[in-house]
């Protein structure tokens, strides 16, 4: 209770270089930590998002997580200043924006939160993105480029995106959202069990999370119907656009289905089977 | 596992995540940063070791610049500010990253330019020419805009004699190694030959060493010089706030001297006529004091600027002794050290106009002056006009003179003035 009472009053003192922001903060991680769910538990209370259950805990410390890794990265560039203040600050305003987080009942139970937390990491990691593809419909990276209508050099990109998130990327992402061995495991024995439900339930909770996280994409890339899905593949722009969108659009990858590969995808419109290992 | 067990093994693998977050390096040097503002990917910077930018317009204000890796991992970021610019320089392992926001009403800007680590040539050259571009930095600092051009062009003027020392010595070096002499005795004594140039060698790393001190001496030196200019900019500050403070309640002062005439003016009858008489005798006292604290301020800032002046010249002179130091250590020619040093006597000189020019806005000097009874209105403004000065109010005989701070500190200053002809005595205001 000291040590905490310690830590705090250092983190109300003015640290005047990038240095001993670094220090003070490294040394209070727990502190903040616990500040930020504490915060994060507080909106969801009173948005009348709470319940007292470990999923809810679990969704606080995750968010919480989130902001104080933002702080340690950005704070560094408001030296000189007050390490609590800032913080405080900077998750006040995070909870300010409407809708801050994904938040749906659903997302909490161990499917959900595989999805939503795939999801999530595809907004802020290209590998994720990428992988996401795998996971949505079990491509590897050839049909990624296929579908996608990559040319050589992005394509070289879209093999290592893969090497990585198999190597770290997929892993990183569980213990981030805290999915444990026996949740996986069980994810896997549903899957097996009930093929056809398990895919209809990952299809609709996929969609509540990708509607969400699509706000995120450069300028709002916005859904295209099948010949400006055409007109962009033909003329070879956009593949950022292409990259970005399709991941995350059950709906336009159908649309845009077929374009990319001139004809050489002859399969029947993908639809979703859940791959929960990378 | 448990309820609460579950939860603290999620919250110290988070914990442990966070402590232990990887940098650029580990995450792949020749992948394309990713950049976001407001948490939605704009663009990306190419990392294959070329300069890559950015530029990303917003209609939204932007608060936040992110930069992570394909991975996801967050390298850096900025916290913008809601108007006006932010720059910030986000160290990358060896690369960097300079971002620059721009909010302004109609939206925000941001321009990133990716700096990659200098080549081997690069480093070397800035390592050579470190000291003398602190040099330029401090000067920089220590000037104000006018005379930033100035101060370049002298230290890019002393980087290129630099320069030129150094290719001449190792011409020098490589000439006395491979003369006719050396040529035709090379296969004769080889051994001779390797001792001569061991011992060459031995003798100018010395002399490199030497000037290397004598460079760390002058850069301490200038340091020094840097704080005290600090200390001069924080008096000036407190100056300019006092001098705010004093304007401000002459203006109250006014104004309260005005409102009671407006508003009395129609019950004049009614009043009494005492009123406005003592709050006008007690608002001149307040301006008296206000006036007062202000010439003391005046007086304790031109005894810091007489100090500074006089440190400043001590200073100049080591940067001279050194600097011709610097130059006998390094080249030994009497021809090229005389040429040396009217290349330093020049930068010195340089040195004097550019703070000549720093010294020209400063405040002025403030004393008060009794003159010998009978001179004449003239002479006295000829004698304040001889010291480019002006005269300011007249109390009981004194006569107030502002002039340009005087070269000389203020007490010799005021014996100067005592022995002229018309003046009777001369002070300070305390």
């Amino acid at each position: 209770m000291a040590d905490h009472t310690v830590t705090v009053s250092r983190l109300e003192e003015v640290v005047s270089t990038a240095d001993e922001f670094d220090r003070v903060v490294s040394q209070a991680l727990p502190v903040l930590l616990d500040r930020a769910t504490g915060y994060t538990k507080r909106f969801l209370r009173e948005t009348g998002q709470w319940n007292d259950d470990i999923e809810h805990e679990k969704f606080a410390l995750r968010w919480g997580s989130e902001y104080l890794e933002r702080f340690m990265v950005c704070g560094r560039s408001e030296v000189p200043c007050r390490p609590l203040f800032l913080f405080d600050s900077l998750v006040a305003k995070q909870h300010s924006k409407p809708e801050p987080f994904c938040y749906h009942p659903d997302l909490l139970r161990p499917l959900g939160r595989f999805l939503d937390g795939i999801v999530a990491r595809a907004v802020v990691s290209r590998d994720a993105l990428i992988a996401l593809y795998h996971h949505s419909y079990g491509w590897g990276a050839g049909e990624v480029i296929a579908v996608t209508g990559l040319n050589g050099l992005e394509s070289q990109r879209i093999y290592k995106n893969f090497r990585r998130w198999r190597e770290s990327g997929w892993q990183r992402t569980m213990d981030e959202i805290g999915l444990t061995k026996t949740e996986l495991a069980e994810l896997a024995g549903q899957q097996q069990r009930h093929r056809q439900r398990f895919n209809g339930e990952a299809e609709r909770l996929i969609r509540v999370a990708q509607a969400h996280y699509r706000k995120s994409e450069p300028d709002h890339y916005p859904c295209l119907s099948r010949p400006q899905w055409r007109e962009m593949f033909a003329q070879g722009y956009g593949c950022d656009y292409r990259i970005w969108h399709l991941a995350l659009c059950l709906d336009c990858i159908q649309t845009a289905w077929g374009l990319g590969s001139n004809g050489s995808l002859t399969e029947e419109k993908p639809r979703l089977e859940l791959l929960v290992r990378p | 596992m448990g309820y609460e067990e579950d939860l603290e093994a999620y919250r110290s693998q988070l914990l442990q995540s966070l402590s232990s977050r990887p940098n650029r390096s580990v995450s792949g040097v020749l992948d394309p940063i990713q950049v976001y503002v407001n948490e939605r990917r704009v663009g990306e910077l190419e990392g294959a070791g070329m300069d890559a930018t950015l530029h990303a317009k917003s209609l939204d204000h932007i608060e936040t610049i992110q930069l992570r890796t394909e991975d996801g991992t967050l390298l850096g970021g900025l916290v913008a500010s809601e108007y006006g610019y932010r720059t910030s320089r986000i160290q990358l392992s060896s690369d960097a990253v300079e971002l620059c926001v721009h909010n302004t009403a109609q939206g925000g800007s941001l321009s990133a330019v990716f700096i990659p680590k200098p080549s081997f040539w690069s480093r070397i050259w800035s390592r050579m020419g470190k000291t003398l571009t602190d040099v330029a930095d401090r000067l920089a600092i220590r000037r104000p805009d006018a005379a930033i051009a100035h101060s370049m062009r002298t230290v890019a003027f002393t980087q290129a004699l630099l320069a030129v020392m150094v290719v001449g010595l190792v011409l020098d070096r490589v000439a006395t190694w491979m003369g006719p002499e050396q040529m035709m005795t090379t296969g004769i004594q080889p051994e001779a030959l390797r001792t001569v140039s061991v011992t060459e060698m031995e003798k100018l790393e010395q002399q490199l060493g030497e000037l290397a001190r004598m460079q760390q001496k002058v850069g301490e030196a200038l340091d020094f010089q840097q704080k005290g200019m600090a200390q001069l900019h924080l008096s000036m500050a407190k100056l300019s706030s006092s001098q705010e403070s004093v304007a401000s309640k002459v203006v109250m002062v006014k104004e309260e001297m005005e409102k009671p005439q407006e508003n009395l003016e129609p019950e004049t009858a009614r009043t009494t006529p005492h009123h406005p008489a003592n709050r006008g005798v007690v608002d001149q006292e307040q301006l008296e004091v206000a006036i007062r604290s202000l010439t003391e301020d005046n007086a304790k800032l031109s005894r810091e600027v007489a100090s500074l002046e006089e440190h400043n010249q001590t200073l100049a002179a080591k940067l001279h002794t050194a600097s011709v130091n610097a130059s006998k250590a390094v080249d030994p020619n009497p021809e090229r050290l005389l040429a040396t040093r009217g290349d330093v006597a020049r930068t010195n000189q340089s040195l004097q106009v550019a703070e000549s020019l720093q010294n020209s806005p400063m405040q002025p000097f403030l004393f008060w002056v009794t003159f010998s009874e009978g001179t004449s209105q003239e002479s006295i403004d000829q004698w304040v006009h001889e010291k480019k000065g002006h005269k300011g109010v007249l109390n009981e005989g004194w006569q107030e003179v502002r002039i340009v701070p005087p070269a000389v500190p203020p007490d010799r200053f005021l014996e100067q003035i005592r022995g002229e002809k018309i003046v009777k005595a001369a002070r300070i205001p305390e």
